[in-house]
């Protein structure tokens, strides 16, 4: 029988590594959100919920629906996207170098990447160059909501396709064949043994890029507009430009705790439908 | 096969989107002009790359140095978690499956700037270390979930088949569990050294003087223009990543043995 | 095989932070190209004194570092909203100023609008300018010199603001004929009203890529610095363009040389900022940058002429600390880039 000691020896530096440097960190905003802002920035230690008020602002709530419908719009495409490309990977013969051949474009720097996509989908742009050259009408392809999307979806795929790959190498192949054979057509194969099979990977992609999606202030300052604002940017300008950093820290901690909701939500319904772990 | 088809097609889409901003650097890095429209070939940039860039590699250096380290150990220290929460109970295995997900949870300008706080109030001096703890802090997550979904569907018997012919600890371990892991490792290897290769703004907060990253000196130079020296280290980091995947299988034999 | 790799790769991390000899040293934390590599090279050979260089492109960031705990800096160059700030915090060190002898060169039209470091204890001018608009006049033929630029519908979708609250806040706030620094709800709203009907013609509010959307023909109208539009653009562009302070709600800005507080050089920074102000120096940066002199004698020997002059800045608003009217501007602002 497996020595359960084991187990205390396995856990010991995860667990030790998180609490020292990310509960900590964690502790430290949640006690700023509650304390008393600076007038320079900082904070000052009496208690207060002024940061909390936030959700007064009259635009916070527009901010809060731009992020959601963006963030699930996002991880939807993303993981779309990402199970037949990790499928193909994972019953591929190369499969090591095309997960590489995926890979590599994200060693390059996040901003240039960025900016290259910048020079494509401009006002004067290859993409809107093209479009005249054809005699069509110039787009507005940038700045936009739908740049913030797709450049999203560009940044996250990585995000979803590794552990989809992860998930779906280990699947045996030969129960789709057998399904076949016992008389269920292709789709029906697939949906019922292929796709269950794979659902903590799924669930994983989904967590991998609906949470930072919710997070992310980079994209949206340099490929959004006026329609894109995000929490984010909230955040961020809250930090540095307001110089709030009860109210900075009040916004992460109310986002933190829906994702963590949203988290055990989602490990419930896993847990439930596959009854339990082994 | 109708359906593998249609997953090499999505494939093929897949790879010329990524690939697409990627082009256009190639491209850009053989301009001899610094705007969008082409000026004539030149190999200018790479030789200013070669020649006149010493700060541009030193924080290429670091980051690479970063990245490697803190990848490596975020992937064993998720591994064993992983490990230890699929498989054994302990004390404290509800603590620490609430807390290895938080990580991904925390906005990173908020998470830089609480890391700085927190390395202030002990004292502790910032400099390419408190990157390096920082970046295996947030990678740490990430390899935990992918190395925990490969493990939902692993099969046990062969664990137990192991024990029953007198294996070790340690050999079951390393003869039997990690190779069958090696995909889901592999994976929250890339995925660490990705995330920890861009990182910018946490970065931003925890690095110490000097200690400049290249997502950092790049950041700095937008407003004056990224130089197109910039392009040319792109295809430099392109053709070697692309060389390194060539000998793919070599390095697979060297992590398992 | 793998512990051992783990071992080495993490005594190479030690090693790499470790500490370093004890060499004669100055840490510089600075805007992105603010200074020529040239004069930084003729500083360390001259004293044999390294200088390590970090960047930052807001002051916000340089700021929330440091008051967040990131010290090992010497010197820093904020502008001077956020430099009085620091130095009411007590985060900057006193300047002893018979170290630094070249400080009669400095300019006292500029010097005298510190207002609230009259002595130059703590606060030493490093560089002076002003936020401008950049029209490509190959496409925009007539126009008025100032913001009302930003109510042409001819022009819609083509032109940026910085995304920046103080900038356009303060010069939104000036046409509307209020004080910048107002915390007026009434005040505000009407600033409000301005910069929303400026917003129905612009593209975006940039802050960094305005200079290269101007120059690659993205952007035809910038708000922006001069140094930064300038930096993109060929010989041949810059025939195309014209760079004016607008006539109302010009904004300046004075970029200070301070000591932070718990250098550990200070020796080093004070013969760092002595050198700066050497005529045959600084003429170096004002060169490089294109912008008007702090420094006389350097204004003398330069050879670039700036676009505007700091006769030109008269009108020019220099940005306070907005202390408790912060908050309810940042409100407004945000409330903006909502809509």
């Amino acid at each position: 029988m497996k020595n359960q000691r084991n187990g205390l020896v396995y856990s010991a530096p995860i667990t030790l590594w998180l609490t020292l440097l990310f509960v900590a960190p964690t502790l430290i905003v949640i006690i700023y959100s509650f304390l008393k802002k600076g007038i320079y920035g900082g904070v000052e230690w009496i208690f207060s919920i002024d940061g909390y008020n936030f959700f007064k602002s009259s635009y916070f709530l527009k901010v809060v629906w731009n992020t959601v419908e963006i963030s699930v719009v996002v991880t939807f495409l993303t993981v779309l996207i990402a199970i037949p490309v990790a499928l193909y990977i994972a019953t591929s013969k190369y499969k090591n170098f095309l997960l590489f051949l995926i890979i590599i474009p994200f060693w390059t720097n996040f901003l240039i990447r960025i900016y290259s996509w910048i020079s494509l989908l401009g006002n004067n742009g290859l993409l809107n160059n093209l479009l005249i050259k054809f005699g069509l009408e110039p787009h507005q392809f940038i700045y936009n909501k739908f740049a913030v999307i797709l450049v999203s979806i560009y940044a996250y795929l990585p995000y979803a396709i590794l552990p989809l790959y992860s998930a779906i190498e280990k699947f045996d192949f030969a129960i789709i064949d057998a399904a076949r054979d016992l008389g269920a057509s292709k789709m029906k194969a697939y949906m019922k043994t292929f796709l269950p099979n794979i659902k903590p990977g799924i669930i994983t992609a989904t967590l991998f890029t609906f949470i930072p999606a919710l997070g992310s202030y980079a994209i949206p300052k340099l490929v959004g507009g006026n329609d894109s604002q995000m929490l984010g940017n909230v955040i961020a300008r809250e930090l540095t430009i307001t110089r709030d950093w009860p109210k900075a820290a009040a916004i992460s901690t109310i986002l933190t705790i829906i994702t963590v909701i949203f988290i055990i939500v989602l490990s419930k319904y896993d847990k439930d439908h596959k009854g339990g772990k082994v | 096969m109708n359906k593998k088809k249609f997953s090499m097609n999505i494939f093929i889409l897949t790879l010329v989107f990524l690939y697409l901003p990627l082009v256009v650097l190639i491209v850009q890095s053989f301009n001899s002009g610094k705007g969008v429209s082409w000026d004539g070939f030149s190999l200018k940039w790479y030789d200013e790359l070669f020649n006149h860039s010493a700060r541009l590699w030193t924080s290429f250096k670091y980051s690479i140095l970063i990245a490697v380290t803190s990848s490596i150990i975020s992937t064993a220290i998720g591994t064993l978690g992983a490990i230890s929460l699929q498989w054994y109970s302990f004390k404290h295995k509800k603590y620490l499956q609430v807390i290895s997900y938080l990580p991904l949870v925390l906005p990173d300008i908020i998470m830089g700037v609480s890391l700085l706080i927190l390395f202030t109030s002990i004292k502790f001096k910032l400099g390419l270390f408190s990157i390096f703890l920082a970046h295996t802090t947030f990678n740490i997550p990430f390899v935990l979930f992918i190395v925990l979904s490969r493990l939902h569907d692993f099969d046990y018997s062969i664990v137990e088949a192991a024990y029953d012919l007198g294996a070790t600890e340690k050999e079951t371990l390393t003869k039997v569990v990690l190779p069958n892991l090696m995909p889901g490792i592999i994976s929250g290897l890339l995925m660490s050294i990705t995330l920890s290769l861009d990182d910018f703004v946490i970065t931003f907060f925890v690095a110490g003087p000097g200690s400049s990253t290249l997502p950092l000196h790049i950041y700095s130079m937008i407003k004056f223009g990224v130089s197109p020296v910039i392009n040319a280290l792109s295809v430099i980091l392109i053709a070697g990543t692309i060389a390194l995947a060539m000998s793919t299988k070599k390095i697979q034999k060297y992590m398992v043995s | 095989m793998k512990k051992s790799i783990i071992f080495i790769l993490m005594l190479l991390t030690l090693i790499g932070c470790g500490k370093k000899e004890d060499k004669d040293e100055l840490y510089l934390f600075n805007w992105s190209d603010y200074i020529p590599d040239e004069v930084i090279i003729d500083f360390e050979d001259e004293t044999g004194i390294k200088v390590i260089a970090d960047y930052y492109s807001s002051n916000e960031e340089m700021y929330a570092k440091i008051k967040a705990g990131g010290d090992g800096y010497d010197i820093t160059v904020p502008s001077t909203d956020y430099a009085e700030i620091m130095m009411k915090q007590g985060m900057l060190e006193k300047i002893d100023r018979s170290k630094i002898s070249n400080l009669k060169e400095l300019n006292k039209d500029i010097g005298s609008k510190i207002s609230f470091d009259k002595d130059h204890d703590y606060v030493i001018p490093y560089s002076v300018g002003a936020t401008g608009i950049a029209v490509n006049t190959k496409y925009v033929k007539d126009f008025d010199r100032s913001f009302d630029i930003y109510n042409r519908k001819d022009l819609k979708g083509k032109m940026t603001l910085l995304d920046d609250m103080r900038e356009v806040m303060s010069s939104a706030l000036t046409i509307a004929g209020h004080s910048p620094e107002s915390s007026d709800p009434q005040d505000l709203e009407d600033a409000k009203e301005i910069i929303l009907k400026w917003k129905e013609n612009i593209l975006k509010f940039d802050s960094e890529s305005f200079g290269k959307g101007f120059s690659n023909g993205e952007y035809l109208v910038v708000h922006g610095y001069y140094e930064n539009i300038v930096a993109h653009m060929t010989d041949e562009q810059a025939d195309n363009m014209v760079f004016f302070i607008p006539e109302e709600g010009a904004q300046m800005y004075i970029d200070s040389m301070v000591i932070l507080k718990g250098s550990k050089n200070i020796e080093n920074a004070h013969k760092f900022i002595n050198y700066i102000y050497r005529p045959e120096v600084y003429v170096k940066i004002i060169d490089y940058l294109e912008t008007p002199s702090v420094n006389i004698g350097a204004n003398k020997l330069r050879e670039t002429t700036p676009v505007y002059d700091i006769k030109d800045l008269k009108d020019a608003y220099l940005m306070k600390d907005l202390g408790e009217a912060l908050a309810p501007q940042s409100e407004v602002w945000n409330e903006i880039l909502t809509q």
